[in-house]
């Protein structure tokens, strides 16, 4: 793995006080919050200073990564001792993430958890594993049909030596028909392992939607541009739309203009309760590129006698 | 060593998280969840009126208990300024997504 300077990410010394570490993370996390940020790389920028201060800024995470990172350089090819960490005993950030330099580097280290299901009665710890969260990019398609979506995530597991290592786990996840942006799945126990028998946690994804050149999603409804000539805005029209649930014919009411919706009902996001699939007429004129064109044209401005800017009064 | 596994995920909005289980998807306590729902800022406010043993959480106040959580780490806030900045983010989100659906770029 490669060496990251966590210090470097949060702009802080070596020397720093937690006081100034909280202080650099603070200014950076409003910085480039996703919500409000116009970098271009606002969310892994967030992303990387949240790891980093997740490290930095609780003491036994940073003196550790200190005694770790003594002579390494960033971009380094880095390796731990194989028994390195022992002593330290740490809780886990519970996000899955497969570049984080710091889930690889304490992966072996015993994890500590919010509360100990089963506890420590009894004599023998026994602890749920923590809950795991990640996000799942689908299609807008996935949710018309359903899909299956392949994800891979680096889970922290014991090996038959009683280690904890890191392990590259491939998932199979199948997407059901109808979901929608922000919708949680919870898959139970494939979350982190328990700890003296304890049971593993659940891992869940939030399920977001790729960016799609023709549809736009809000919740259960979607939009879709569609473009039509000017006789069949002005004349009406049936005419074929391809749709995400297959191609439809549709009535274009006379004296449509550009802007005008028409709402196909139930035919957005199949949901418990399915949205409604919303196509915005888009006018386009033909370009005067012929003669014929031109002269079609002229006839137009001859005999229509039409001024679009008659109500802003010209 | 790679190992593939095949699994169906259960929508929360099928099957709702229970108080402890929204409290373990959080790593936090479940006082803190019922802090939340009494501070309004969390969950459907017709829970407040039913047992807490009976009260369930879906996929948007997962999402939302884990930012309001996040605000609340990162900024030593409470929960009323939590809650108002979430509340805020969520509005830009929504007129952002209002923007893209009407096809306004933003510069």
């Amino acid at each position: 793995m490669e060496f990251k300077d966590y210090y470097k990410i949060l702009g802080v010394e070596r020397t720093a006080t937690a006081d100034e570490i909280k202080k650099a993370y603070r200014k950076l996390v409003r910085q480039y919050h996703p919500d409000v940020s116009k970098h271009e790389n606002a969310t892994e920028k967030t992303k990387e200073i949240n790891e980093a201060y997740d490290v930095l800024g609780d003491v036994e995470k940073r003196a550790a990564y200190d005694e770790l990172g003594r002579g390494q350089r960033p971009g380094q090819e880095f390796r731990p001792p194989p028994d390195w960490g022992s002593q330290f005993d740490f809780g886990s950030g519970g996000d899955a993430n497969a570049n984080d330099f710091f889930s690889d580097l304490f992966a072996h280290v015993g994890r500590r958890g919010r509360t100990g299901a089963g506890g420590m009665g009894g004599g023998a710890f026994r602890m749920r594993g923590e809950d795991i969260h990640a996000a799942i990019s689908i299609d807008l398609r996935d949710a018309y049909q359903g899909a299956a979506r392949t994800i891979s995530l680096r889970v922290p597991e014991q090996d038959p030596a009683g280690h904890m290592v890191t392990r590259d786990k491939t998932l199979s996840v199948t997407i059901p028909k109808g979901v929608t942006p922000g919708q949680q799945l919870r898959l139970g126990g494939q979350g982190h392992p328990g700890i003296g028998g304890g049971p593993a946690g659940d891992l869940y994804l939030e399920v977001q939607f790729n960016a799609d050149p023709r549809y736009r999603i809000e919740g259960t409804q979607v939009y879709e541009n569609v473009p039509v000539t000017p006789w069949e805005a002005a004349l009406g029209a049936s005419i074929s739309v391809p749709t995400p649930s297959g191609a439809v014919e549709v009535t274009v009411p006379p004296g449509s203009q550009s802007g005008r919706k028409l709402r196909l009902k139930g035919r957005g996001i199949p949901s418990a309760q399915p949205g409604d699939l919303y196509l915005i007429l888009d006018v386009v004129l033909p370009p005067a590129s012929s003669e014929r064109a031109r002269e079609l044209y002229q006839a137009m401005a001859r005999d229509l006698a039409f001024n679009p800017r008659e109500r802003i009064g010209a | 060593m790679v190992q593939q596994h095949s699994l169906t995920g259960v929508l929360l909005d099928d099957v709702a998280l229970t108080l402890e289980e929204l409290a373990r998807a959080c790593d936090v306590e479940p006082d803190w969840v019922v802090r939340h729902v009494h501070a309004g800022v969390l969950g459907s406010q017709d829970v407040v009126s039913v047992q807490v043993t009976s009260w369930r959480f879906r996929s948007m106040d997962l999402q939302r208990a884990r930012r309001l959580l996040s605000v609340e780490r990162d900024f030593d806030a409470n929960e009323d300024l939590a809650g108002l900045v979430v509340d805020m983010a969520d509005e830009i989100r929504r007129l952002r997504a209002r923007m893209h659906v009407l096809g306004v770029k933003l510069p």
